[in-house]
């Protein structure tokens, strides 16, 4: 007769044809009784996959990073158009190798790279800005008025005299610091860029982009300047090409994972065909992105490496599973048949605690992350098919090695015997057996009651955004951030930028009751900390007031008479009005886009919109990169909490229908919580913000967490229905489940923290997030679940007080 | 040069073009309540100046030295307190936001500073508070109510219908409570009793064109009773009266002057345009032309005794040992500078501050 007994050991059974083909639930019957069909299914998905995986594009975009819905980002889309250089842009500055940018040879090659760069797909070319460019205007009040040209005087010849008039021009023209240093050696190229190449339709292509600007370095700098680019187009550019040395780390990780494994079963075949199995997985996972359309951006192709991972450590938990058995003397098929139907609910429930930590992503307004989340949750998804369906079936094919078969069973062996702890216990089992035991579990829950609330009060001062000068997704001596420290050092104009969008009714941008609202605005956020400078409108009127009147500068102040404020309209950059004259701009020049800097300025203008009852003035927020940067980081740092509850009400209804339990739940969740709260504080530690890179990690922790409290409870309670001690429970949950939690968990860990390494600095910080994330829920499920379980769960209490007292006899 | 005629002329077409948009009810500030602009509509008048730690960064417009305190105005109702020599700055405590264009002291304690939309300031302890006594809508109102002619009145009429869109640009008091203030397009008013109220002089002005005031000052000495103007387009007044009456005099130049400065012994520096100055020793009734070392603007020049510091738009900052004779380089800072002010008594090379667009400056000790 065969039926599994609740102790989860089903009867032996050498031979297949001893075995009952119709035994097992409907699916496993559907499985294993066509597993022939299940395989070529599976080989032609993969050659599919296999082959439209081929298709798939990295990229990334700059409204994809953004939280479009917003309402400060859909401000600045619906008034984009209308704004040049507000976006996405790159500046490029050229550094004269030696000497001064009044140099002929110097203008000419400017020129020759201004106008190359003019010509690149996805410039948005009436905007571009250089030396050479006939926006670039000076303006002087003089005694006849406002008088004024363009900065490259008329019939520039490199002269003396010319060069000589082009040195006043720039004098005069308020470009130094902006589009010229102040020492003269370097002037800028601002590109801004456009999200779809008008040429083609397509999306802009950063790579493509960015290696255009390699090629103008190549080939410009042998010719006596140095070119330092800054600008988001830049990063992404730098972020694609760091990505080939992201499929090192993955080869390691790799390699390091099969490592692992097969130290720990000592057989190749099954390691191998773990590993092929969690390949097969990121495969179609890449295959299905490409089919559904999807591109791989710098933060989604680290996906792939964690599907990867959490294909291992299902993996190692089905072929743990069968080579148990195998060893027991069971035939190989139906060992897969007996680890299915012991480890297909607790794996389809982890992956879909898994899938779902990934989908509550999706509540995040922010295109990248919710292209992870569904990116993720795909792979996720497609795990269920290969490491809970097809590696069984394989396994049954392939089986393991005798020896390492047999090996696994010795301890286990060792307390059939009598149904006791005998005393060859290795020694990892027997410390953490101690925590079924009510002194010890009490230990390791105040531990972990103090870890919290420690943990806790450090994690407090965890900021939202992005902490670090330069472009922090990179390693600070990185070439970017070298050329961003030269922008910064030579140029007055703040990298970051904060816009304020004045709006008005047609024709009013200059009137009174617009511009003074506007200076005001401009003084009082001058005053905030953080704030180096604004420009406006309102600046430019006053010195108009000064141009009207013979260059007096008495006159200095917003007149309030609408002829004269109307003047500033002719010497106004277009950048700081529209065409239709009822959209204003006010520039904030930011010291820093730190959370606490961006979170006051947005604070102060909105104090201020909201106090401004005037119905045809409207401060609208946000434009610069820091406007955006201040929108991020509120949808992240709302996000952050939202998305917490949302993960954790997903695990916890996920365990609920598991263990049908509360009091399981809570054993489950609880040690998840504690790595939670901890890797906050890990990260004011490290100094990190929550921002679009580490957000997910905190979620993605929560649903891998999940996956080694599943495994190691379900055995559990399991064993403790069926009567046993929560400490035999416990040690037979470790012998088949949770000393590969403890493997998985090892190797993960290992495998991550190699991306400290690697150029991308987020990467570094979600490898180190992730190590130690993978760690702590370990320990979490290991240590804390069974102390937990000592107390919270019914059936546990009586019978584990009897297993102390066996305890002590044990070690007497 | 071809570029700067057009952007002159697009000045001008602009000027010309604008006052057809102003008509539209929307764009005049006074329309909001009605005919008459209301104060409602020019915040910067109620609003007390932002106390602020870059308000010696921003744009002062006028300095003076009051016994050992520096005082200086500018933009946003600013007036900064120095009483070590310019080396620290603090803010004073008014009661407007406009940039405020001029400022003189009768004694340590009491003083006026003038400004944009017809403001009035005056102090009674050294400059560390004010309070508003005149705005451009009051002073409008009374232009109106003056007595003195049809003519005035209709000025008077329009003033008040323009709103406090005119700056006051110069002022001057003989005591703590009689003074004149003067401005754009030819504001001119007088007090007796020290403020508290104020009553027009413009029908005394031979200004038909009604030329922007830049410059007003008494004389001194044996000529105390004497006050001059100079204004826009070689405007030159005179009044022998302490400005009950005007006549004009003969300008040596026909260009707009910026300022007049009257030495101890009582001759007259005008000053104005494209580096021009003259010198009068005689009242005003002849003028010398002082060779100034610059082409640009002078924007102020301040005096004491034979020593005199003269500045102008480009940053260049001049000075005379011979009650403005002659002026010699000192230095060029790069500032737009607006003015100058002795720190002590006397000029000694290190001892003056220069008020500019981009704030307070030392002037450095001359090599």
């Amino acid at each position: 007769m065969i039926s599994e007994d609740a102790l989860g050991q089903p009867p032996v059974i050498a031979r297949l044809e001893d075995f009952d083909r119709q035994s097992g639930s409907r699916l496993e019957r559907l499985l294993f009784n066509n597993r022939i069909a299940v395989v070529a299914l599976c080989l032609i998905a993969s050659l599919f996959l296999g082959w439209q995986a081929t298709h798939l594009r990295l990229n990334a975009s700059f409204e994809k990073m953004i939280p479009t819905g917003h309402p400060y980002i859909a401000s600045y889309l619906a008034h984009k158009s209308e704004l040049g250089g507000l976006g996405n842009s790159v500046r490029i500055a050229v550094e004269a190798a030696d000497g001064t940018i009044f140099d002929k040879r110097y203008m000419e090659t400017l020129r020759a790279i201004s106008d190359t760069v003019f010509l690149l797909p996805g410039v948005d070319r009436p905007f571009l800005k250089s030396l050479w460019t006939p926006a670039t205007r000076w303006t002087a009040v003089t005694e006849q008025g406002i008088d004024g040209g363009t900065v490259i005087p008329d019939g520039f010849d490199g002269s003396p005299a010319s060069l000589e008039a082009l040195r006043a021009n720039v004098g005069r023209s308020g470009e130094i610091g902006q589009l010229v240093a102040a020492n003269f050696r370097s002037s800028v190229i601002f590109v801004p860029l456009l999200d779809v190449e008008p040429e083609t339709g397509k999306p802009f292509d950063y790579r493509k982009f960015s290696q255009s600007l390699d090629a103008l370095k190549a080939k410009y700098e042998p010719m006596g300047v140095k070119l330092h680019v800054t600008g988001f187009a830049r990063i992404v550019g730098d972020l694609i090409a760091g990505l080939e040395q992201v499929l090192l780390f993955f080869v390691a990780a790799v390699a390091i994972a099969f490592l692992v494994v097969l130290a720990y079963t000592r057989c190749v075949r099954s390691t191998l065909l773990v590993m092929c199995c969690s390949l097969v997985a990121v495969m179609w996972q890449l295959g299905l992105l490409s089919l559904l359309g999807y591109e791989l951006d710098p933060y989604s192709v680290l996906v792939p490496f964690l599907v990867f991972a959490i294909g291992m450590s299902h993996g190692a938990q089905k072929m743990n599973g069968i080579m148990q058995d195998i060893g027991r003397g069971t035939h190989r098929v139906v060992a897969a048949r007996y680890t299915f139907r012991r480890l297909f609910v607790a794996g389809l429930t982890a992956l879909l605690c898994d899938a779902v930590g990934f989908a509550v992503l999706i509540i995040i307004d922010i295109k990248v992350i919710q292209d992870l989340a569904m990116i993720a949750s795909i792979g996720v998804g497609v795990l269920i098919f290969t490491n809970l369906i097809l590696l069984p079936i394989l396994l049954s094919y392939v089986g393991v090695s005798a020896s390492a078969a047999s090996r696994s069973l010795r301890e286990e062996a060792d307390m059939r015997e009598d149904g006791q702890e005998s005393g060859t216990k290795h020694w990892a089992w027997r410390f953490l057996d101690l925590f079924t035991q009510r002194r010890y579990a009490a230990i390791a829950i105040a531990v972990a009651a103090l870890l919290a609330a420690g943990g806790y009060r450090v994690s407090l001062d965890l900021k939202v955004g992005d902490l670090d000068p330069g472009a922090p997704e990179l390693q600070p001596d990185s070439a970017y951030n070298r050329d961003s420290a030269f922008m910064v050092a030579n140029y007055a104009a703040s990298s970051d930028i904060l816009v304020v969008m004045v709006k008005t009714p047609n024709d009013q941008c200059t009137a009174y009751r617009t511009l003074s609202r506007v200076d005001e605005l401009a003084w009082r956020l001058r005053q905030l900390p953080g704030v180096e400078a604004t420009n406006s409108m309102a600046t430019l009127a006053k010195l108009a007031g000064v141009g009207f009147n013979e260059g007096n500068f008495k006159w200095f102040e917003l007149i309030p008479n609408e002829g004269a404020l109307g003047v500033a309209q002719t010497i106004a950059p277009r950048e700081s009005f529209n065409k239709m004259c009822s959209l204003l701009t006010l520039y904030v020049y930011l010291q820093d886009h730190k959370a606490d800097t961006l979170a006051r300025v947005v604070a102060a203008v909105e104090e201020y919109g909201a106090r401004n009852t005037d119905p045809n003035v409207r401060f609208l927020l946000a434009a610069g990169n820091a406007g955006i940067e201040a929108a991020t980081n509120i949808v992240v740092g709302k996000a952050m909490h939202e998305m917490l509850v949302w993960v954790y009400g997903a695990v916890i209804i996920l365990c609920f229908v598991t263990f049908r339990s509360w009091r399981a739940v809570a054993t489950a969740v609880i040690p998840l919580v504690l790595t939670s709260i901890l890797c906050e504080a890990l990260m004011v530690v490290l100094g990190m913000g929550v921002k679009v890179a580490t957000l997910p990690v905190i979620a993605l922790g929560v649903g891998i967490g999940v996956d080694y409290a599943l495994y190691v409870l379900s055995i559990v309670l399991s064993h403790l229905r069926a009567g046993e001690s929560l400490s035999v429970a416990y040690y037979r949950s470790l012998l088949f489940t949770g000393r590969v939690v403890m493997l998985t968990g090892l190797t993960l860990a290992v495998a991550v923290a190699t991306w400290y390494w690697s150029p991308i600095k987020f990467q570094a910080d979600m490898g180190i997030l992730l190590a130690f994330m993978f760690l702590w829920n370990m320990l979490g499920a290991l240590v804390l679940l069974p102390a937990l379980a000592c107390f919270l769960l019914p059936r546990a209490r009586p019978v584990a007080d009897a297993a102390d007292a066996g305890a002590k006899k044990v070690l007497v | 040069m071809n570029a700067p005629h057009r952007w002159v002329l697009l000045a001008a077409a602009l000027a010309l073009s604008t006052p057809a948009t102003a008509a539209t009810p929307a764009m005049t500030p006074g329309a909001v309540t009605g005919t008459t602009p209301a104060r409602a509509d020019f915040p910067v008048l109620s609003r007390p100046a932002t106390p602020s730690a870059h308000a010696p960064e921003a744009a002062m417009l006028a300095v003076a030295t009051v016994g050992n305190r520096l005082v200086a105005a500018g933009e946003r109702g600013i007036v900064l307190l120095s009483d070590d020599g310019g080396a620290s700055w603090r803010q004073a405590r008014v009661p407007v936001s406009v940039s405020l264009t001029a400022l003189q002291f009768v004694d340590g304690r009491t003083g006026w500073a003038v400004g944009h939309l017809g403001v009035v300031l005056r102090t009674d302890d050294g400059g560390e508070s004010w309070r508003l006594q005149l705005d451009g809508i009051a002073a409008a109102e009374r232009a109106a109510a003056d007595p003195a002619g049809a003519s005035s009145a209709k000025s008077g009429q329009s003033l008040v219908k323009d709103g406090p869109d005119k700056p006051f640009l110069d002022l001057q008091f003989w005591n703590d409570r009689e003074g004149l203030v003067v401005g754009a397009y030819g504001l001119a008013f007088r007090t007796e009793d020290g403020g508290a109220s104020w009553t027009s002089v413009m029908v005394a002005l031979p200004n038909p064109d009604g030329l922007h005031l830049y410059g007003l000052r008494a004389g001194k000495g044996s000529n105390a009773d004497d006050l001059y103007i100079v204004g826009e387009q070689g405007l030159m007044l005179r009044s022998t009266d302490r400005g009950r009456s005007f006549t004009p005099l003969d300008s040596p130049y026909p260009g707009s002057w910026f300022g007049l400065t009257v030495f101890d012994d009582g001759a007259l520096l005008a000053y104005g345009l494209k580096g021009n100055a003259y010198r009068s020793a005689d009242r005003g009734d002849h003028w010398d032309k002082v060779d100034m070392p610059t082409d640009t603007g002078v924007s102020a020049v301040t005096a004491v005794g034979g020593q005199a510091l003269a500045v102008d738009q480009a940053g260049a900052v001049l000075e005379s040992r011979d009650a403005g004779r002659r002026f010699a380089l000192v230095q060029r800072t790069g500032l737009p500078l607006t003015g100058a002010a002795f720190a002590g008594s006397a000029f000694d090379g290190s001892l003056a501050v220069l008020s500019s667009l981009r704030g307070m400056a030392p002037l450095a000790p001359a090599p």
